[in-house]
Formats: structure tokens, sequence, C-alpha cells
């Protein structure tokens, strides 16, 4: 039950405390944990995310780089094997000029089996009409030509042959033709492929190793020859304006109102170019591995702000606990010092007892006094006046042993730490009067007070220094075997006061004087002392923020001098 | 020779002093004040007292002194602590140096006086057993003393009382 009470108290006391203030201690240990732990975290994340996303993405250019120089070279090797085909073909001597149309039929099935993507041959005469031609669009045999860019730049030009760009031509289909000059005397004849630019595009996507990247190829003027189907459709205009130069690189396109990174690689036989960029461009390879990433950071993230609050809480937990152990403590140590305070009572009872039971003996002996004087049987014939002397006495002494009582009790009260200015002089006057004069009078122990006049006040609790200086007198008191001599004398010594209660007493030895403001320890008989007295004392003066000095020589007594600062301010 | 029990009292509180003189006058006792140690030894010295009441806490020589000098100096004297300052240990230690009894103050008249006559009886017997004996022993001696011889023995034995 007792323990229950116990209970109770603490959670009355536990519901005492100031929240506000907790909150405020959880808050600041919050934000101080997050700053040192998850702080550094984030950063450091960021940092390498960035760094991470950087390489990916310059990796993702070499390859889209790579990929373009890849393509262009094929796409390059394979216009030059086609050329070269044909240039075979040209410069046969055995073929006819002007071809039959029936070994002319020959040559274009001998041009099949080099590739596939031939699909028409002509021949053209010097005026630019074709004069032979086999494959699928037979209307176009004797069209002239003459006009064509293709055969201008034959007919100008010392080239050997000219590759176009794809056009719909006449025969409104996607195409793109390879012609080639062959020199005869001072006249020149023409032959002319056409190409289907789906069996290049294919044959160019059957070595695409990166299933990601998709490419297309456009000419000088930014338009799409071919293309994957994403991007566009062929001779449409291209988002793409790679810089002309030799070296392949990478710029950046704008496609669908995004800026997207694309490499690319000019071709060496045409004015081509080949342009590589990510299937799903805007978005990085990292993409997926990103949001896994942001999860899990997520996830730590939220473990870690669970571990700070936790540890906060603890943190405030540890903080309560340990106010609430301080109030105990306090309160122990408040029990403790009127504890010690009834024992230093009670030490002197037997002093004080003496100093009650004289004046309440004189009043019963007066009394009894005036009643036998009063009795007829004495036969006394007082008048009243003789009387009046003994009720004097009885009255003096009445008031005296009130006078006794009273100082007890405003001694013994439990009083709260009261402040105030003192003179330490007047202090120790009131409990010498009080208390001790008479007391060491009757034990044939002289007083001898020095007192320095011009003491300042000081800040203090006069009835805590009460204590003390009753404790370290009954103290001195117990020491001495009578006769002897306690000297008590006030002092300034730079800013303290030095109190010092000095005895004609037995001294305290060498061993004992480590021990003496122990709690329980006591050189008194079992019984007579508290054992509590100077442990008390010592603690009560460190709390006025002073201190308690012991001299003493074995054999000649010892000198306890209370040291408190001089305060003259309220703090 | 009047038959008055003789009382000293010693006890540095004058009132009190006057006022338990006083009564026990009127009560039959002659008494004798003194308000400290060496004045009741003075007393003690000059004149014959039957029981003394001796307060302990005096300035001076204190009341256990006074006891013990007393018990010394004079054989049939008895003694009654009469204190304010009553604690088991000093009735135990008064007891032991020889005082009758102890009284603690404020005391009951009626009290004091019982104790007073028991004290007076105590002496009075403690007297009359020694009487006896020297009786016994003179009646010894007085086969085959000269009288002269008797008397001697006889002051001899008058001074041991004193």
């Amino acid at each position: 039950m007792k323990k229950n009470k116990h209970k109770t108290n603490f959670d009355n006391k536990l519901s005492e405390f100031d929240e506000t203030k907790y909150k405020a201690i959880f808050k600041k240990q919050f934000t101080r944990l997050l700053f040192t732990y998850l702080l550094p975290l984030i950063f450091l994340a960021v940092f390498f995310h960035f760094e991470y996303r950087n390489i990916i993405s310059e990796s993702e250019k070499l390859h889209l780089k790579s990929i373009a120089v890849s393509q262009a070279q094929m796409l390059d090797l394979f216009l030059r094997e086609r050329i070269v085909n044909l240039i075979n073909l040209a410069d046969n001597p055995q073929i006819e000029i002007p071809p039959s149309s029936k070994t002319f039929e020959s040559y274009l099935l001998k041009l099949k089996r080099d590739s596939d993507a031939f699909i028409d041959l002509g021949y053209f005469d010097s005026i630019g009409i074709q004069k032979a031609y086999i494959g699928p669009l037979p209307t176009l045999l004797n069209k002239d030509y003459s006009k064509e860019k293709w055969f201008k730049t034959l007919k100008e030009n010392d080239k050997r042959y000219v590759i176009t760009d794809i056009y719909l031509g006449f025969r409104n289909r996607p195409h793109f033709t390879i012609a080639v000059k062959r020199q005869i005397d001072r006249y020149f004849v023409i032959f002319r492929a056409t190409l289907d630019p789906e069996k290049i595009y294919k044959y160019v996507q059957s070595v695409l190793t990166s299933k990601d990247v998709i490419t297309a190829i456009i000419n000088i003027d930014g338009y799409f020859q071919l293309a994957h189907q994403k991007l566009g459709n062929l001779l449409e205009k291209s988002p793409f304006f790679p810089p002309k130069t030799n070296q392949p690189g990478i710029s950046i396109a704008s496609l669908q109102r995004q800026n997207t990174d694309f490499g690319y690689c000019w071709l060496t036989q045409n004015e081509w170019c080949v342009v590589a960029i990510k299937e799903k461009w805007g978005e990085t390879f990292l993409s997926n591995f990103e949001t896994k990433s942001i999860t899990a950071s997520l996830i730590v993230v939220a473990i870690l702000v669970v571990v700070i609050t936790y540890r906060s809480k603890k943190i405030v937990e540890s903080e309560k606990e340990k106010e609430l152990a301080e109030r105990e403590k306090n309160i122990a140590k408040l029990q403790l010092e009127h504890a010690s305070k009834l024992a230093t009572v009670g030490e002197l009872a037997s002093g004080i007892a003496h100093e009650i039971n004289n004046p309440l003996a004189i009043i019963a002996s007066e009394a009894g006094l005036i009643k036998d004087l009063l009795d007829p049987q004495f036969d006394q014939n007082v008048n009243f006046e003789e009387l009046i002397p003994h009720l004097n006495n009885i009255q003096t002494s009445a008031f005296r042993a009130r006078d006794i009582t009273r100082k007890l009790m405003s001694f013994v009260r439990r009083e709260e730490y009261k402040l105030d200015f003192h003179n330490v002089n007047d202090i120790l006057e009131e409990l010498i009067q009080g208390f001790i004069e008479n007391d060491l009078y009757v034990s044939n122990i002289k007083l001898i007070k020095n007192f320095s006049q011009d003491l300042p006040k000081t800040f203090t609790d006069a009835n805590s220094l009460k204590q003390v200086i009753l404790n370290l007198i009954s103290n001195a008191r117990d020491a001495i075997t009578p006769p002897g001599t306690i000297f008590i004398s006030t002092q300034q010594i730079s800013n303290e006061i030095h109190i010092s209660i000095k005895d004609t007493g037995c001294g305290i030895s060498q061993e004992q004087m480590s021990k003496i403001f122990m709690p329980f320890f006591t050189t008194k008989e079992v019984g007579k002392g508290t054992e509590l007295g100077l442990s008390v004392s010592y603690n009560i003066i460190r709390n006025l923020g002073g201190r308690i000095e012991v001299e003493s020589l074995v054999g000649f007594g010892s000198t306890f001098t209370i040291v408190l600062p001089i305060t003259n301010t309220t703090k | 020779m009047e038959n008055k029990i003789k009382l000293l009292i010693v006890d540095d509180e004058v009132q009190f002093l006057e006022s338990i003189a006083k009564r026990l006058e009127l009560r039959g006792f002659e008494v004798i004040t003194a308000s400290n140690g060496q004045a009741a030894l003075d007393f003690a010295r000059k004149e014959k007292f039957d029981i003394a009441i001796v307060d302990l806490k005096m300035p001076g020589i204190d009341g256990t002194q006074v006891l013990g000098t007393l018990k010394n100096e004079h054989k049939y004297i008895e003694v009654i602590i009469l204190t304010g300052h009553g604690s088991l240990e000093s009735a135990v230690e008064c007891t032991k140096l020889g005082a009758f009894d102890y009284l603690p103050k404020p005391y009951e008249l009626d009290d004091l006086i019982l104790k007073l006559e028991a004290a007076y009886k105590a002496r009075l017997e403690k007297k009359f057993k020694d009487n006896e004996e020297k009786m016994k022993k003179l009646t010894s001696l007085a086969t085959g003393l000269s009288p002269i011889a008797i008397l001697r023995e006889l002051r001899k034995l008058d001074n041991e009382e004193k």
C-alpha cells in the first residue's frame, strides 16, 4: 500500500511537468538528429544521383554515337559495293553499247544476284534519254532525264558516279538511284540502277545491336531518307540538324517538344547522315532504376525518421526521468535536512529540558508556597501585597518557559528556503541567546564572542545557517570535557564571511578527519549523536554557496569555519 | 538541641531556592540555601546537615561534584538530587556516586517530603547501626582498658562522625 501511495505521488509529480518545455526539447533533439543523420545522407544521395546520371548520360551519348558510326560505315560499305557492282557492269568491255533489251535483262539479274536492293536498270545516252530499261516500270523507256539533277551532275562534272537522295520520281514510290558514267571516246553513256531503300533499311537495321536505339537517315537538307516509323515518314522534314562535319558527334534535337541527345555520323559516299536516338527519348535508361532507388531512399528516410523520432522520445523520457530523480533527490534532501534539524534539537533536548523545567519548577514551587501561605494550617496571616512578588515570579517564569518553547518551535518548524539580507552577527546573537548561552553556562563552558562589527549583510537563508551553527556549537560542546571554552568569531576576508567556531575539546584525528563530512559518521557515544549533522551541514552550506573548513589538533581542539560568500544581489 | 531535620539546598535558581526553603520551613525543616556548589560545600564544612538537596546543572562546581564531595567529606549526610536536567543516565550516575534519591523538576512537594523522610530514616538507621557497632567495639575494648584509653578511643570514634 505504501508503494502504491508512492506511485500515485509520482504520477502527480509527472503531471506537474512542464509539457511545453519537453515539447521544445523533443523538437530540438529531433531536428538535431535529423540534421546530423538525414541531411548528410540526402546530400550524398543527391550528389551520387547526379554523378551517376551524368556518367550514364555520357555513356548513353557515346553509345548513340557509336551506333550512328557503325550504321554509317555499314551504309557506306553497302553503297560502295552497289557502286562497284554498277561500275563493273558499265566498264565491262563485252557490254553492248547501246545494249539490247535481251542482254540488259541478264545484267539486271546479275546485279540482283549481288544485292536484292536493286530494282531496275537503265541505260542513258549522252543526251539523257533512257535508251534501255529493264525493271517493273517499262513506261520509263525513252523518257528524257536530261533535266534531272543527277544527269546534269554527271554531265557537267568529272564524276564517275552519283547517288541520289531518295525521291518519289515518276513512279511515285520512294527509291534512290545510283548512276555510273562510262566515257567512250568523246561521248559518254550512263548506267543507272534504282534501289529499294526499304531493303537497305532492313539490312542496316539487321545489324543494329541495341534494342533501345532507333536510327534514321537524313539528307543534307534534313529530310528523312530512311527512318524508323516512330521518328517520321520518308521525305518529311526531320527535327535533326546534325552539323556537317567529318567527325561523328552528339547533338541535341527537339522531338515532340523534348530536347534529346542524338548521335550522328555523315556518310562518305553520299551526303547522307545517320542519326541514332533512344527509342524512348526524353527518358534515361535509368528511369526504372531511378524509381526503385527513390522508393528505397524513401523507405530508408522513413525508417530514419521513425528511428529519430524514437530516439528523440527516448531522450525526452530520460530527461524527464532525470528531472524526476532530481526532484526525488531534492525531496529526500529536504527530508534529511529536516530530520537532522530535529536531531540537532534532540541533542539539545536535555539542555532545553533543563531550561524549561527550571522555570516550571519555580512556578510549581511558588504556587505551592502561595498555597501554603494562604493555608490556615500554617497560620501565616499574609496580606495580599506579600504574595505579589511570588506571583510575579510565577509570571516571569512562565514567560521564560514560553520564550524557550517559542524559539525552539521557530527553529524546528519546517520552513521553506527563505533568502533574505541578513547580518550574520544578528543571527549568531539570536541563536546564542536563545539556545546556547545558558546551556554552556551551566555546562561550565565559557563562550567567547569576537564579532567583526562592520560585517556586511549577505543574502542567505537564516534558518539553514542557524541549523548549521547550532550543529557546530553542539559538536564543540560535546567535544569539550568541562571546563572548556568555545570561541565564536566572525570576520570578513575579501569577499567572504568567515564564521569560526573554535573549541578546546578533544580534537579530531587525521583518520577521523577524512570521514567527518560523511553521513552516519560520529565520534559520539552510541545514541548520543545523530550521525547526520556534519554531512547535512556541509550540504546546506554548499547550497548557500559557501563551504566549511576544519582545522584540528588532537588534544587541543578543533576550529570549524563556515565560509559564506557575500552576496548583495538578489540574482 | 531541637530535633528538626536540617537541610542544605543547593540550586542556582534563587527564586526557586527561596520558595522551596520557605515551604519546607513551614513543614518543620531547618533549611539553609546555597546558590552555588562552592557555597554549599563551605556551609557543609561549617555545620552538620542531615540531608542535602542538590541541583545538577550549575555554573562552577556542578551537582555531581557537590554530591561526590559531600558524600566523601561527611559520612552520614544523605543527598537527594533535584534537577530539571532529567535523564536516566544522570540518575544512574548520581546513584553510583551515592545519591539517596533522584527527583526531577518540577517536583511534588509531597514526594520530596516522603523522600526526605526516607532519607532521614536511612541516615538514622545507618547511624544507629554504626553506633551499635561502636558500642560493641567499646564494650569489647572496655574490658581491660584504662579509663584514659577508653576516653581516647571514644574521641577517635566521635571524630569519625562529621
